[in-house]
């Protein structure tokens, strides 16, 4: 055909011109970008908005599971929390200048080359299913006949140190270990299952009800320091977890309404180790791979920003001001109706859902913002599900800060009664954690805030084709990112407190 | 990009659509950035044209975008430093 090759001329022209802008979708996907050097600048500025706050970090005070007396702070608490605002505000219009769209799509999705794993896969799994299955075995006997010593209880160990600190490290840091340690999974797999087809409009709200469940036990029952309650806790889930996965299938249990899962999900969406379908790849961590449509229900929104209001809901219950704070409330709802216990667990209860729907509420409004002020098409919707990758970013920095001091004191002691369980010792080590670790985890809560700054950034360039309104789509959401932050080094820097009228 | 999560408000009127995904935008400058960007390879003569024109427009605002925010960045690292000065 005498045309084609004029045609051809032409497409290669059209491409050639196209290139030079370096716009179009097809050289973003192919783009072969210096990354290493531009990474470094990235790091290079974060290391330098961190060094403004080393000083700060090392005189400040922390919140502690151990309740030692603290330094006093050297500056006033507001010049502190104006800084760590300044920090957020600062790495916000840093990234803002970043406008080359080629450059931000390439750091967003830079994934590095895939290793095969075929060899080793399946054995691992299943040492992961063997090590989990025989977990929660001995964790629900040991529960019962062991010691209901804490730091010697394997229960407690494993379910705290381990489930809830060490895990979530592991995956938001590392992989998602999960679907195979998962010992409910495991067990499943011998039971008859699928009876009933999940109904979908549920979405993902089992699983917001069973973490918001979860964390009102952790508060509410001597968990962490009675075995034998925890024990029993662990038996009722595990019926629940069995009765449901039967009822409903495995895969649509554990993908919507079991909050364990879902949270390992949600974590392991930002980790930087990524099983693809021929094996491992790494990537940046914040960044959600772009194959994987994490948010697509205002349920899975709710689970985020129920991630970072239940560990500030945490840190607070366990300070001087939180306690206070609690009582405070229930000396004012002496009615005369409800004992004190009673009306303890309502405040506490209050101040869990009340507190959520504040953070709920504030992340809403930021999306409601962000499309009035650009005057988008785009639904508030659909700008709260791009925006919602980014907070799981800020609650990986929240978790980090709450829970690294918990596992470092404890690890001794899980080590020593993992390695015998059957023979617990008498006295088991725990560690104090140095008093630098107090910085650090102002340095956890300012980091995830910062990668989740950029990985709005990222977002926002992705979601809109302007520009300039992809710059102030995020205005709304760097405000209540702030004001997270805010709270969050507020509560670090206040001194510690048993939280008053619980067992 | 698909057209779920896309609304038009009841009280506007769109300033165009995607011809090529129907796709509604408010102002025609970012309707002619989209196709730009989403739909490149469609493109005729005219519409590379309006969107490169679009584009150098946005390079413009961009730019001033950059001066503010930088000179944000200055004010809120002096603002910090003559605070620290003042109280500690």
């Amino acid at each position: 055909m005498p045309s084609s090759p004029e045609s051809e001329d032409a497409a290669t022209g059209g491409e050639k011109e196209s290139e030079e802008f370096s716009i179009r979708p097809a050289a973003l996907r192919t783009s072969s970008l210096n990354f290493p050097r531009s990474l470094l600048v990235h790091l290079l500025m974060l290391a330098g908005m961190l060094f403004l706050f080393a000083g700060l970090g090392a005189a400040s005070n922390g919140m502690t599971l151990s309740k030692q007396p603290r330094d006093p702070m050297s500056i006033p608490r507001w010049l502190y929390l104006a800084t760590g605002a300044g920090v957020i505000g600062a790495s916000a219009l840093l990234a803002s200048v970043v406008t080359d769209r080629e450059y931000i799509h390439g750091v967003h999705t830079w994934s590095g080359p895939e290793l095969s794993v075929d060899h080793w896969w399946r054995p691992l799994v299943w040492l992961g299913r063997g090590v989990g299955v025989i977990a929660l075995a001995l964790a629900v006997y040991l529960g019962f006949t062991g010691p209901q010593l804490p730091t010697a209880s394997f229960t407690i160990l494993v379910t705290f140190v381990v489930v809830r600190a060490g895990l979530p490290m592991v995956t938001y840091l590392g992989g998602n270990l999960w679907p195979a340690l998962n010992p409910w999974r495991t067990l499943l797999m011998w039971l008859p299952t699928g009876f009933i087809e999940y109904p979908r409009r549920f979405h993902r709200w089992p699983a917001v009800g069973g973490l918001l469940l979860l964390v009102w036990i952790e508060v509410i029952l001597p968990v962490s320091a009675l075995p034998r309650v925890l024990a029993s806790m662990i038996v009722i889930y595990t019926v629940l977890t069995l009765a449901g996965g039967m009822l409903f299938g495995p895969e649509a249990w554990f993908k919507n309404a079991d909050p364990l899962a879902v949270l390992f999900d949600f974590f392991g969406s930002i980790a930087p180790v990524q099983r693809r379908t021929d094996g491992l790849t790494i990537t940046l961590p914040g960044s959600i791979p772009p194959d994987r449509d994490v948010f697509t229900n205002t349920s899975d929104v709710a689970f985020v920003v129920f991630l970072i209001w239940e560990l500030t809901y945490s840190g607070f219950i366990t300070t001087e001001t939180g306690a206070g704070t609690i009582e405070a409330l229930v000396g004012m709802t002496d009615v005369g109706v409800l004992g004190l216990q009673a009306r303890a667990i309502v405040v506490y209860t209050g101040l869990l859902i009340a507190g959520f729907a504040v953070f709920f509420g504030a992340y809403w409004s930021a999306s409601l913002l962000s499309r009035r002020y650009t005057g988008t098409y785009v639904t508030a919707r659909q700008i709260a599900f791009r925006f919602a990758g980014p907070l799981l970013a800020i609650a990986a920095g929240y978790h980090l800060a709450h829970y690294v001091e918990l596992v470092v004191s404890l690890s001794p002691a899980l080590l020593m009664v993992a390695s015998a369980p059957l023979s617990p010792p008498a006295n088991p080590l725990t560690l104090a954690p140095p008093g630098w670790f107090d910085g650090l985890n102002i340095a956890f809560v300012l980091v995830g805030h910062v990668v989740g700054i950029w990985a709005a950034h990222a977002t926002a360039f992705e979601v809109f084709a302007s520009r300039l309104v992809a710059i102030r789509s995020q205005y709304p959401f760097i405000a209540v990112m702030i004001g997270y932050t805010v709270l969050s080094l507020w509560i670090l820097s206040l001194p510690g407190a048993t939280p008053p009228f619980l067992l | 990009m698909t057209l779920d999560g896309i609304a038009v408000p009841e009280t506007e009127t769109p300033a165009g659509r995607c011809e090529y995904c129907d796709r509604p935008f408010p102002t025609a400058e970012r309707l002619t950035l989209h196709k730009g960007l989403e739909h490149a390879d469609e493109l005729d003569a005219s519409e590379q044209e309006a969107f490169e024109a679009a584009r150098a427009e946005e390079e413009t605002q961009l730019r001033d975008f950059r001066l503010n925010a930088i000179g944000a960045i200055i004010v809120l690292y002096f603002g910090l430093l003559f605070l620290y000065a003042i109280v500690t």
